[in-house]
C-alpha cells in the first residue's frame, strides 16, 4: 500500500514531479562540477607549475666555491669535485619517483671556440671565453628496474626556444646561444670549433639550432653531456644536477627541519611530497652531493597554488550552499502545494508519522533519480571544462558521486522537513472544506 | 477614463499585495532561492574580478622578471657596467606602481672571517676564500630574489655595513649569523642573515653597493639592474618595452624562465575560475527557474479564478510576471547584499585582503535575479489557455 501510494503519486502529477527532479539534478550537477573540478585542478596546476623548469638543484657536496658572473666561471679549471652520472638512475628509485617529472645533468667546460675559417687563434672569429654546457637533450635512462625514462634539458628548462633542432646525444653537434651565435656570425648548420683552454683536447661541433633563452646561455655553447666530460677531461662525471618534481605546497609542517622531528613526524613528513621531502630522498640516493630548493621557482609555487586551491575551494563551498538551498526551496514548494492532500490522509485516519515518512519517502525517490542525473550532467561538464583548460578530464570519482547523492538526500529531506513539520499540525477538515 | 485607469492600477497593486501577504511560507521558499542565486552571483562576479587581479600580484614571489643588462656599444663593442644612476630613472620609468629595481653589482673579491661571537671568538680570522660579492642598491633585493633564511641576527646597534651570506658561503667560510666578513683589503661587514636561495646566489656574498663598488675599484657601477613588473604578461612585455625605450643605451630583457611561465599559469588558473564561475552561475540560475517554476505552477487555482470573474489572459499574466519581477527585485537586492560581503570574507580568506566590492557587479546580479524570477514564472504563459471550469471541477 505503503509503496503503491509513492509510485500513485510519481505517476499521477508527472509535471511537478519534472520539475523538482530537474531543480534538484540541476543543483547536484553544480555542485558535481563544481567538486570534480576542485578536486583535480590542484594536481593539473602542480604540472601546470613544471613550465617554470626545475625546482630542485643538486651540486657537489666538496665542491670549491664557484666564482661565476654573468655565466662565466672564473675558478681555475679543474678545481673543485664533480658527482658520477652513474648515480643518474636511482633518481627514479626513490620513494617519490613519479613525482620526479624531469632532470638534466649539467657540466659547463670554459672552452674557446671559433670558426673553421679562422687561420689561427688571433683571427677575428674567435671567441676565448665561451662556457661549453653539456646536458642530455633527449636522453633515454635505462632505469635499475629495467624500464625507461626519457628526459633532457627541454623539460627542466622549457622556456628555451630552439630555432633549428635540438642536437642529438652521441653525437658531434651543439646548439649555441643567439647572442654568441650574432657575435661570431654563424647560423644553423655551420661548423664550430671548440677547444679546452688548456689546449689539450678539441673538437669541431655541427651547429643545429640557434638557442634563445632570456638569459646566460644565449652566451653559450650547449652540446651532449658525453663532448663536454672529454673537453673537461672529466669522463662520467657532471656538476649540477636540475630536478623538476611534483611537489605538495610547503605549509609550516613541511617547512621543519627533519632532524627536530619525532619518528612519527617525521614518518608523516616524508609521506608527503613537500619539495623538502623530495629533495631529502634525493639526498640519500646520490652521496656526496647537496641538494637544494630552487626558492625562486618553490616558494612562488607553493603560495600561488595555496592560494588557487582555497580559491576553488570557497567557490566549490558557495556553489554547493546555492544548490542546496535552490533545491531546498523547491521540495519545500512541493510539500506546501500538498496540502489538500496531506488533510484527506489525515482525515482518512493516517497519523502524522506516516504521512510524514510517505513524503519523505518520496523526495528520497527523488532525490536518487534526480542526484544521479544531476552526477552524470556534472561529471560531463567538468570533463568540458578539465578538456578546455587543461586538455586533460578530471577522472569521475566515486567519492564525488557518494557526496552528490548524499548532499541531494540531505537537502531534500531538510528542505521538506520544514512544511512537513507545518502540515503535520494541520486539521483536516478546514483544508478539506478549502480553507 | 483617467479615473478607472487610477482604479485598475490601484485594484492591480492590492491583489499583488494580496498574493504576497496569501502564503507567507511559499514567499518565504521563493525569496531564499532567489537571495541565494544573487548572492553566489554577487560574490563569484566580485571575487572573480578580484582574485585575477590579486593573482598577477601573488607572482611576485617568483622574484625579478625583468633584467636590464649593459647593452651593445659601438664604441667599445661590450660595456661591462651601467652607471648606478640608471636604478632610478628604471625605478621612475616604471609605470604600473608596484614595480621594484635593484642595482647590482657584481666583483671578485677576497673574503676573511673575523669571528666576533659564539665559539671560537676573537680567533685568528679564517680564509681568506675567493668568492662573488654583489653590491645591492636597496634592500629592495630580498623581495627580488625569494629564499629561505637558515640563520639570523638581531640587527646591530652601531652603523656597520651589513651582508647577507649566501648558504655555500658561509659554509665554505664557517661563517655564521652575527660573524664579521673583512673584504680586501679595507671593507668590513657585519652578517646579518645567511639564506639558501637554491641558485648561483648561493655562492654568493651580497653587500652594499659601495663597499661592493670600492672593493671592485668602480665607483657608481653597477653590473646589471633587476626589475619586478607586476601584472598579466602583456602589460610586463609593454612595460619592458616603454623601460627600453627610456633607457636605450640599456639591453631590457624579460626573464622568459618567469615571464612565460607566469604567462601560462595566469591563463589556466584565470580559464578554470572562469569556466568554474560560469557553470556555477548557469546551474545555479537554471535551478533558482526550476525552483521558480515549480511555484507558479501550484497558482492554477489563483489563475482559473481570476479568469472566472472576467480577468483577460494578458491582465491576468502581467498580474503574475509583476509579482514575479517585484520577488526577483527584493531576492536580488537581499541577496547581492550577502554576496558582495560574502566576497569581501572570501577575499580576505584566500589572499589575505578584503576583495574590493564593485558597484558593477551589484546591478548586474540583480537584474539577472529579476531575469531568472521573470523566465521561471513564464510557465504561467500555459496557464492562460486554463479552463477555468476544470480548474475548479479539481482536474489536474
Amino acid at each position: 500500500m505503503f509503496l503503491r501510494l509513492v509510485a500513485d503519486s510519481v505517476t499521477r502529477r508527472p509535471r511537478q514531479k519534472l520539475l523538482t527532479t530537474a531543480a534538484l539534478a540541476l543543483g547536484m550537477a553544480v555542485a558535481t562540477a563544481a567538486l570534480s573540478v576542485s578536486l583535480d585542478v590542484g594536481d593539473r596546476l602542480a604540472r601546470e607549475f613544471r613550465s617554470l623548469g626545475a625546482n630542485l638543484l643538486v651540486t657537489p657536496q666538496a665542491d670549491s666555491l664557484p666564482l661565476e658572473i654573468g655565466g662565466v666561471d672564473y675558478r681555475p679549471v679543474n678545481s673543485g669535485a664533480y658527482l658520477p652520472d652513474s648515480d643518474l638512475p636511482k633518481l627514479k628509485t626513490i620513494f617519490w619517483r613519479n613525482n620526479i617529472v624531469a632532470f638534466a645533468p649539467v657540466l659547463e667546460v670554459p672552452v674557446q671556440a671559433w670558426s673553421p675559417a679562422s687561420k689561427n687563434v688571433s683571427s677575428p672569429g674567435v671567441v676565448k671565453d665561451v662556457t661549453l654546457i653539456g646536458t642530455w637533450s633527449q636522453h633515454t635512462v635505462t632505469l635499475p628496474d629495467g624500464g625507461m625514462f626519457e628526459t633532457g634539458v627541454g623539460k627542466t628548462n622549457p622556456w628555451w626556444h630552439i630555432a633549428g633542432q635540438w642536437f642529438v646525444e652521441n653525437s658531434k653537434d651543439c646548439i649555441i646561444g643567439a647572442a654568441l651565435a650574432k657575435k661570431i656570425a654563424m647560423k644553423t648548420g655551420d661548423e664550430l670549433s671548440v677547444g679546452a683552454r688548456d689546449h689539450t683536447h678539441w673538437t669541431k661541433l655541427r651547429i643545429t639550432g640557434i638557442l634563445s633563452s632570456g638569459g646566460s646561455e644565449e652566451d653559450a655553447v650547449i652540446a651532449p653531456l658525453a663532448i663536454a666530460q672529454q673537453l673537461a677531461g672529466k669522463p662520467g662525471e657532471y656538476r649540477q644536477l636540475y630536478v623538476s618534481a611534483l611537489t605538495k605546497p610547503e605549509d609550516d609542517f613541511g617547512r621543519r627541519d627533519p632532524k627536530t622531528m619525532k619518528p612519527d613526524e617525521l614518518e608523516r613528513w616524508s609521506c608527503s611530497p613537500y619539495v623538502s621531502s623530495i629533495a631529502f630522498s634525493i639526498k640519500q640516493v646520490l652521496p656526496g652531493a647537496d641538494v637544494r630548493i630552487i626558492r625562486r621557482v618553490a616558494e612562488g609555487e607553493g603560495r600561488i597554488l595555496t592560494r588557487v586551491r582555497i580559491l576553488l575551494w570557497l567557490v566549490t563551498l558557495a556553489a554547493l550552499l546555492a544548490a542546496a538551498l535552490a533545491v531546498g526551496a523547491s521540495s519545500a514548494a512541493s510539500v506546501i502545494e500538498r496540502r489538500t492532500e496531506i488533510g484527506l490522509m489525515k482525515a482518512l485516519g493516517a497519523g502524522s508519522g506516516t504521512v510524514g515518512f510517505l513524503l519523505a519517502a518520496e523526495q528520497l525517490l527523488l532525490a536518487f533519480v534526480g542526484g544521479g542525473i544531476g552526477y552524470a550532467l556534472g561529471i560531463f561538464l567538468a570533463r568540458v571544462v578539465g578538456e578546455k583548460i587543461f586538455g586533460a578530464a578530471p577522472e569521475p570519482s566515486l567519492l564525488v558521486l557518494v557526496l552528490t547523492i548524499g548532499l541531494a538526500a540531505g537537502v531534500t529531506l531538510l528542505g521538506s522537513a520544514v512544511p512537513l513539520r507545518r502540515a503535520s499540525r494541520y486539521e483536516p477538515a478546514p483544508i478539506l472544506r478549502g480553507e | 477614463m483617467p479615473a478607472l485607469l487610477t482604479k485598475n492600477r490601484s485594484m492591480f497593486w492590492r491583489i499583488i499585495r494580496r498574493l504576497f501577504e496569501s502564503n507567507r511560507g511559499r514567499l518565504f521558499v521563493i525569496l531564499l532561492a532567489l537571495a541565494a542565486g544573487a548572492a553566489v552571483t554577487a560574490a563569484l562576479l566580485n571575487l572573480q574580478v578580484d582574485a585575477k587581479r590579486r593573482l598577477t600580484t601573488e607572482f611576485r614571489a617568483f622574484g625579478a622578471n625583468v633584467l636590464v643588462t649593459p647593452g651593445p656599444d659601438p664604441s667599445r663593442n661590450w660595456s661591462p657596467t651601467l652607471p648606478e644612476s640608471l636604478v632610478s630613472s628604471v625605478t621612475s620609468a616604471l609605470m604600473p606602481p608596484g614595480g621594484r629595481a635593484v642595482g647590482l653589482l657584481y666583483a671578485l673579491a677576497s673574503v676573511r672571517v673575523s669571528k666576533l661571537h659564539g665559539p671560537g671568538a676573537y680567533d685568528e680570522p679564517q680564509g681568506p676564500v675567493q668568492a662573488v660579492i654583489v653590491g645591492y642598491s636597496s634592500d629592495a633585493f630580498r623581495e627580488l630574489l625569494p629564499h629561505q633564511t637558515i640563520e639570523v641576527s638581531q640587527p646591530l646597534g652601531y652603523e656597520t655595513p651589513l651582508c647577507y651570506l649566501g648558504i655555500n658561503v658561509a659554509r665554505k667560510l664557517k661563517a655564521n649569523a652575527r660573524d664579521s666578513l673583512v673584504l680586501d683589503p679595507w671593507n668590513d661587514c657585519f652578517v646579518q642573515e645567511v639564506d639558501s636561495f637554491g641558485g648561483p646566489e648561493d655562492n654568493r656574498i651580497f653587500v652594499d653597493l659601495e663597499s661592493a663598488q670600492r672593493v671592485a675599484g668602480l665607483p657608481a657601477a653597477i653590473s646589471l639592474v633587476e626589475v619586478r613588473i607586476p601584472g598579466t604578461a602583456r602589460q610586463i612585455e609593454q612595460a619592458a618595452a616603454s623601460l627600453q625605450r627610456s633607457i636605450p643605451s640599456a639591453e631590457v630583457r624579460p626573464i622568459r624562465q618567469f615571464t612565460e611561465a607566469e604567462a601560462k599559469i595566469y591563463d589556466r588558473i584565470s580559464g578554470v575560475l572562469t569556466a568554474t564561475v560560469a557553470i556555477v552561475l548557469l546551474l545555479t540560475g537554471l535551478c533558482v527557474m526550476a525552483a521558480m517554476t515549480n511555484v507558479a505552477m501550484e497558482r492554477r487555482n489563483d489563475v482559473g479564478l481570476m479568469k472566472a470573474i472576467g480577468g483577460a489572459s494578458r491582465r491576468v499574466l502581467r498580474l503574475f510576471l509583476a509579482e514575479a519581477a517585484l520577488l526577483g527585485l527584493t531576492g536580488g537586492v537581499l541577496g547581492a547584499a550577502a554576496g558582495i560581503a560574502l566576497s569581501i570574507g572570501l577575499g580576505k580568506a584566500v589572499f589575505g585582503v578584503a576583495a574590493r566590492p564593485r558597484l558593477i557587479v551589484y546591478p548586474v546580479s540583480v537584474v539577472l535575479t529579476i531575469i531568472v524570477a521573470i523566465a521561471g514564472a513564464f510557465p504561467l504563459r500555459r496557464l492562460t489557455s486554463i479552463r477555468a471550469a476544470s480548474v475548479f471541477r479539481g482536474e489536474a
